[in-house]
């Protein structure tokens, strides 16, 4: 019997093999991101730039990554409203010579929410310019809409805050999005396990990103392993059609012709 | 006494010691020139205009580099 293979994904004009992508922060060591990268068999990382510490300057963390296997995916994280956004887009563009990157507008240093009206009005003059937008957003199916209108190449709502582990807490607005999308879903922060990267594939998302999930567990390459079987197993299942749930229940084996008289 | 803000901060240099382009600075900083995105009031610089991109007494420079992000 002939099995069906995972699908690939699409973004723009980029093919990827695999549905994970893998964020650099918190790691212990240089060797133990690429170590987990490697391991996660992802094609796409995202970075964030930083002021040089011009006192005290390390070298930067960009060696450790084979630009030949991975896409970098630079972030805008730090910025609060759409012009900050759109100057790190600038001199990120500058930086990787390629204009993918992660349109990201955080202006709440608590929760880490992404301010989704800064973020459309950075999409717009980004894609204007020849940017690859991936969108980091609330899971709001009326903004991931609008964004996909204006011509981002994806959506990608968050599962719950940035780094907080809680995973899918926003499943039913996901699933809306999931449903109207013309464009890539993938499922970005929060993803605290590999079980909620399969539960977010199972749902119908085109990808998920993960980072402190990784970087912060005790061993972050066996994590990284985990969370790549997880990815797979989650958009196997969603390929197969899952299927349905009922209340009562519905006997596996035949319920007649047991040893019994009164059948 | 000439000044350039490097990344927010005030730099002074002597009359006539304050580098006279981005790669100088650079090279005075001891920054890898490859490694690194500069800005000029605002402006991104290419990295191969490093050498001929002159500087000004007052002019505000970012120099950012990639770190780890999710």
């Amino acid at each position: 019997m002939e099995v069906r293979l995972l699908d690939k994904l699409k973004i723009a004009d980029r093919v990827f093999e695999s549905r994970l992508f893998i964020g650099t922060g918190k790691y212990a060591s240089n060797e133990i991101m690429a170590g987990a990268i490697e391991a996660s068999g992802t094609e796409m990382v995202t970075v964030a730039l930083r002021r040089v510490d011009i006192e005290n300057d390390n070298d930067d963390m960009l060696s450790a990554i084979d630009r030949d296997k991975y896409l970098l995916l630079p972030n805008t994280s730090g910025a609060r409203d759409a012009e900050e956004a759109v100057r790190l887009a600038r001199l990120a563009r500058a930086a990787t010579g390629t204009n993918w990157l992660k349109l990201e507008v955080t202006p709440d240093p608590y929760y880490l929410l992404p301010d989704g009206t800064e973020t459309l009005k950075a999409a717009k003059v980004l894609i204007e310019e020849g940017f690859v937008v991936l969108p980091y957003i609330n899971a709001d199916p009326i903004l991931a809409k609008k964004l996909q209108d204006a011509g981002a190449a994806t959506v990608m709502p968050l599962a719950s805050p940035i780094g907080s582990n809680q995973g899918l807490k926003t499943k039913s607005a996901i699933e809306i999005i999931i449903a109207q999308a013309t464009v890539p879903v993938v499922i970005d922060a929060g993803l605290g396990s590999p079980s909620h990267a399969a539960e977010a594939m199972e749902t119908g998302a085109d990808a998920v990103l993960v980072n402190t999930a990784i970087a912060t567990a005790d061993d972050p390459v066996q994590m990284a392993i985990a969370f790549k079987k997880a990815t797979e197993a989650g958009r196997g299942a969603y390929l197969a059609g899952l299927a349905g749930q009922s209340r009562i229940g519905h006997a596996s084996s035949p319920l007649t012709g047991f040893l019994r008289n009164d059948d | 006494m000439q000044t350039l803000k490097i990344n927010g901060s005030e730099r002074e240099f002597p009359a006539g010691q304050m580098p006279q382009t981005l790669s100088s600075l650079l090279d005075h900083l001891d920054i890898n020139h490859a490694t690194v995105v500069a800005e000029i009031d605002g402006q991104v610089v290419k990295r191969n205009d490093f050498a001929e991109t002159k500087l000004n007494p007052g002019q505000s420079i970012e120099l950012v580099r990639f770190v780890g992000g999710g």
